[in-house]
């Protein structure tokens, strides 16, 4: 076992860990945040995906013992219900969800985008979410909501 | 050199089981003391919004809010089944289910209210924003809720139903061609525009216009959501989508290698939604799931041999494959 230090949401985390984790098993396991889904489980498709220190990640193939010392945002730490992150407010009112399993790292995708560009182009929105794959909606909706999300962000 | 083109596909196509298969949704309704009211059935959203839909219908019948609605679904110990969430089914095959269901439910309720207000026929009750009363006279009316609770507290009455609806298909005759296996039918009709790039062989789609008769769109941000997921999965089948056989083992079992379009890959969508009733459906509606993805594949083949000229035969759509069509026809033979 090996000592394990991180942030999550904001929250100090120390653990006692297998050296050979990956941290979406840590999350999901240890953490209980089973916000962060498994999708294909070899960095392909981006449900899995979490920011750490500011930029997204497939957890699903990093280790856990990686994010020592590091600073990792889930799903749990953007929004919840009474108080939705701009991002997920924009999700639901363009009706970008269909299945759901994608949206966790979808919103995540968006968050860690307009955190560091909050008026993105439309080539900057595709570009940023391609990572992300999604079988349900076509993306069309996702990226309309993206783009509401910087305007309500950027306030025009 | 980029080459543009411009493409047509047509699609019809025959929604539910077909073929003689029994074709059984079924659904149960409660009314509530607090003016809600509670849909029951197998029938499992799988994300298009089937849940949605029945909460719309119960609403619409009930003189409620759709919220006001809640939906128990896909749970085999207390939901009545309602066959699989498959054949561009649910919205017409189990909607018309809960429309039976609650409409059963709603004629007690308007007896009950009859009797109540004194009215000579059930069909004098109006049920509306949450009220119930005699149509055309606002004095005599109450909240549903009152009046729900007055009944089973009162007289013991309960609004509960149940319902099936069973969708007409009788088996082709293998000997004649005769029969009517599906009713009813979808119709779609989408054009693609789409540059090809005569050096790479890539392909990029542009833009897609996908005009649907749906009957009637009960809930038009679903409607829009069903044709974006199914263009995206056609120009997946039409460009990228492979599964590799070998001896019976799919070789490319893995996201790395079996391509499905990202968010750059999907163009431009216009919807045209068409709206042509339909006799059998709840309030007009039939389904739209799968014909959504079909007429895009023809679409971009079409558009494909508009723009350079080549025709191709065997999807996907792949670089190598247009290249070497392309080959084929500088060489003077007749291509794809």
């Amino acid at each position: 076992m090996v000592e394990l230090e991180l942030t999550v949401n904001g929250k100090a985390c120390m653990l006692k860990i297998e050296p050979g984790e990956r941290l979406i098993d840590v999350l999901r396991q240890r953490l209980g945040l089973t916000g962060t889904k498994e999708g294909c489980g070899e960095g392909e498709c981006g449900a899995c995906t979490v920011i750490m220190d500011g930029r997204t990640i497939n957890s699903c193939v990093v280790l856990a013992i990686q994010a020592h010392g590091r600073d990792i945002t889930t799903i749990e730490g953007v929004g919840n219900r009474i108080r939705p992150h701009p991002v997920q407010r924009a999700f639901v009112e363009e009706g970008a969800v269909q299945c759901g399993y994608c949206t966790p790292g979808m919103v995540l995708a968006a968050k860690a985008l307009l955190d560091k560009n909050p008026d993105p182009s439309p080539q900057e929105i595709g570009a940023a979410m391609s990572g992300n794959l999604c079988r349900c909606t076509g993306y069309d909706k996702i990226l309309r909501a993206v783009q509401r999300a910087a305007r309500e962000v950027t306030g025009t | 050199m980029k080459k543009r083109g411009t493409g047509l596909g047509c699609t019809w196509y025959g929604t539910g089981y077909g073929n003689g298969f029994p074709d059984v949704s079924s659904a149960f309704v409660e009314i509530h003391d607090d003016g809600t009211a509670a849909v029951l059935t197998g029938a499992v959203d799988v994300g298009q919004g089937s849940s949605t839909v029945f909460a719309q219908i119960a609403a619409e019948e009930l003189g409620l809010r759709p919220e006001d609605i809640l939906v128990c679904s896909g749970d085999t110990d207390v939901t009545p089944d309602s066959g699989t969430t498959a054949a561009t089914r649910q919205t017409y095959n189990t909607g018309n289910a809960v429309l039976k269901a609650v409409r059963q439910a709603k004629l007690r309720l308007q007896e009950f209210g009859a009797r109540k207000f004194s009215c000579p026929s059930p069909e004098g009750i109006e049920l509306k924003d949450g009220m119930i009363g005699v149509r055309g006279d606002p004095s005599r009316s109450m909240p549903l809720s009152e009046l729900a609770w007055e009944a089973r507290l009162l007289h013991g009455e309960r609004f509960i139903s149940a319902s099936s609806f069973t969708a007409q298909t009788t088996a082709v005759n293998l000997e004649n061609g005769q029969g009517a296996p599906y009713w009813p039918y979808a119709f779609g009709c989408q054009a693609a525009e789409v540059e090809v790039d005569t050096d790479t062989g890539t392909v990029r789609v542009l833009k897609i216009a996908a005009a649907h008769d749906l009957g009637r769109a009960v809930n038009l941000t679903q409607v829009e959501g069903q044709i974006a997921g199914g263009v995206a999965q056609g120009v997946g089948y039409a460009l990228l989508e492979e599964v590799e056989l070998a001896e019976g083992r799919i070789k490319n079992p893995a996201f790395a290698r079996y391509l499905i379009p990202t968010a750059l890959d999907v163009p431009e969508i216009e919807s045209m939604i068409v709206e042509e009733p339909e006799d059998t459906g709840p309030y007009g509606a039939k389904g739209l799931g799968e014909p959504a993805m079909l007429p895009t594949i023809a679409a971009i083949i079409n558009a494909i041999d508009a723009a350079v000229g080549v025709r191709i035969t065997s999807l996907p759509a792949t670089p190598e494959k247009i290249l070497a069509a392309l080959a084929e026809k500088q060489r003077g033979g007749s291509g794809g």
